[in-house]
């Protein structure tokens, strides 16, 4: 589904240039549950941006589903963003001035369904993170943990081809952690959904199905953790 | 793009809905200001030109104002005119005039003046004349050797420090009137007369009689035909009716003669209007722009999600017209009621000129309407602009808000 040849990106230029990826390789499969490890500066969430299209590669290629994405204009790259990939940031990414619902149908909006339909389809991405009964609410109203349910939801709700979360339990204690991850892991079980996160704890690879590590921009391993098809 | 405006519309909606409503009542605020700037001004401006050309139709010209041909002195045989002027429908009333040039003394002092003879009973329709006597009596229709005397030449007056006077003239007092022609006229003074206006307070007054006299004049000559009309803004067909009638003098509506006359003297105001509707206009889109600015920029982490999560930059932009134009539309909402609060104040509180001169401003709805749709202009603008901008830039540099 992802193949990402030779990827590179490097900020600056010359002998200052910040070598953050110095040619990544790897491939994933359609219904794969991927982390990608490694240190603080490691390049990861370099990659994960330029993956999810919100950054661009200094070489390479990336082609997601045999189309060549990294050298989309900006227009095609916003309709991938809205119609082919989810992305989960850090600190959750809301708009502190619209509802739980209004943070997801304002995307089903954006691909030209009815105001009733967007809505439907955010109750039922709220519904698939638990938080169905807390669709009025607006992110102050809500803890860490259920706005970063939220922000799956939004990122659910357009049924993405992959989703992409960049270290989302970050900001969250263990419970809250584990609420989060169970949902990916739903997702990923039950629907199928494609997920590729970028995390630096250990134990949330107990929920992956492969684990890719960087270490200074390169790749140093890639770990099958568990083989769907056992 | 119907779909770029529905969600635009909810972003802006959500953010006027959800947002701090102490920001949004400080940027009404402002706004309602910038608004007020644009039209106050201009209104009291316009106050003035309605003072102004309002003392021209109650005294020199009336609404409409008939003048010898070219060449002419006199219009000869005013009588005729008047007859024909008076059998036009929609005229109210119409008198003769004759202006001489003379010079007054009074206990040796001198000075120059237009004196104007008139039939006092028909000036009670024609003109304010007969009323603003400050002092004494107006002339009678039987008057003779008997004159009224404008307040700042009678040294009573404001502005008799500015020009020359006679000196505390009073009702009683004699004075010597030397025509243009030489003849010389001892008359009582019957009146002082306090128009607030420097063409009535510099002049006196006669019986039409009088100049006759003094000029040996026959076959009722007049220097003017003054004409008031029933209906105003009427002036320009009941103007074409007079010619029709077969009146061949040189026929002026008040309009007209503002064209010449007052528009000299507004040019100057004329030019401070502009400059100020200028000022008031980059003053007001600055502030606007600032205003919108400042908010897209404590906003730009929000583009840069919206845009990362797939919301088209048109949409963005477009929530930014709304929101700016939300803003400006209850600015002016605002500066409006805050515009005609004070006009109201100001009709009944009239700002004092000159003392005397009581200056209403005018509610032009013209100005209004030009007004609100350069302000709503300035909005689309100051709203697309900054909006603009920050959507172009990098997703990561929005977000990063740098």
């Amino acid at each position: 589904m992802i193949i990402v040849k030779n990827l590179k990106r490097y900020y600056g230029t010359g002998k200052t240039a910040v070598r953050a990826l110095k040619g990544v390789s790897f491939e994933i499969k359609k219904g794969e549950f991927v982390a990608i490890m490694g240190a603080s500066g490691s390049g990861k969430t370099t990659l994960l941006r330029i993956l999810a299209l919100l950054d661009d590669a200094t070489d390479g290629e990336y082609t997601i589903r045999g189309l060549e994405v990294s050298s989309l204009p900006e227009a095609e790259r916003s309709y991938y963003r809205l119609t082919q990939v989810g992305y989960v940031f850090q600190d959750y990414a809301l708009i502190n001035e619209m509802s739980a619902a209004e943070n997801v149908y304002i995307l089903s909006m954006m691909e030209g369904k009815s105001r009733k339909e967007s809505y439907a389809t955010a109750l039922e991405a709220l519904d698939k993170v638990g938080l169905k009964d807390k669709h009025n609410r607006i992110p102050d109203e809500l803890s860490g943990g259920e706005k970063q349910r939220v922000a799956i939801a939004r990122a659910i709700a357009k049924k993405p081809d992959i989703l992409f979360a960049d270290e989302p339990c970050a900001n969250l204690d263990t419970t809250n952690s584990k609420q989060v991850l169970d949902v990916f892991k739903e997702l990923n079980e039950k629907y199928g959904q494609t997920i590729v996160m970028v995390t630096h704890e250990l134990w949330h690879t107990e929920y992956v199905d492969r684990v890719i590590t960087l270490e200074d921009g390169n790749l140093v391993s890639d770990e099958i953790k568990r083989n769907r098809e056992e | 793009m119907i779909d770029d405006i529905r969600v635009g519309s909810l972003i802006a909606y959500c953010s006027v809905k959800r947002g701090n409503k102490k920001t949004l009542m400080f940027i009404v605020f402002v706004l309602s200001l910038i608004f007020m700037n644009l039209v106050f001004l201009p209104s009291m401006i316009g106050g003035m030109m309605v003072l102004f050309t309002g003392m021209m139709q109650d005294y020199p010209y009336g609404d409409i104002v008939i003048e010898p041909m070219d060449d002419n002195t006199y219009i000869n045989n005013a009588d005729s005119v008047l007859q024909k002027v008076r059998a036009v429908e929609g005229v109210r009333a119409a008198t003769k005039r004759l202006d001489a040039g003379a010079s007054i003394e009074h206990k040796q002092k001198v000075v120059g003046a237009s004196i104007t003879g008139l039939l006092p009973t028909e000036e009670l329709e024609i003109s304010q004349y007969p009323y603003i006597i400050s002092e004494g009596d107006f002339l009678g229709e039987l008057s003779r050797d008997e004159i009224i005397i404008g307040a700042m030449i009678a040294g009573t007056g404001f502005g008799s420090e500015i020009y020359d006077n006679l000196g505390e003239v009073r009702p009683g007092s004699l004075v010597d009137v030397t025509y243009s022609n030489g003849v010389k006229r001892t008359y009582k003074v019957k009146g002082i007369m306090e128009g607030s206006f420097e063409l009535v307070d510099l002049n006196a007054l006669v019986n039409y009689k009088e100049i006759e006299d003094v000029y040996g004049l026959e076959g009722s000559k007049a220097t003017s035909v003054v004409v008031r009309v029933d209906k105003q803004g009427t002036e320009g067909q009941i103007k074409d009716k007079i010619r029709e009638a077969g009146v061949n003098e040189q026929i002026f509506t008040w309009a007209d003669k503002s064209e010449t006359l007052i528009k000299q003297a507004m040019q100057s105001m004329g030019a401070i209007d502009t400059m100020s509707k200028f000022v008031s206009l980059i003053v007001g889109a600055a502030l606007v722009l600032i205003i919108i600015y400042i908010n897209v920029l404590n906003r730009k982490k929000e583009i840069g999600i919206l845009k990362a999560v797939g919301i088209t930059p048109r949409s963005i932009v477009l929530s930014y017209a709304f929101l700016s134009t939300f803003y400006v539309s209850l600015g002016i909402l605002s500066g409006l009621i805050l515009y005609f609060s004070l006009m109201f104040y100001f009709q009944a509180n009239p700002v004092v000129f000159y003392e005397t001169m009581e200056i209403s401003p005018q509610i032009d709805p013209v100005l209004l309407i030009e007004s609100i749709v350069t302000m709503l202009t300035l909005s689309v603008i100051a709203g697309i602009l900054p909006a603009w901008s920050v959507s172009k830039e990098s997703i990561l540099k929005a977000i990063w808000g740098r």
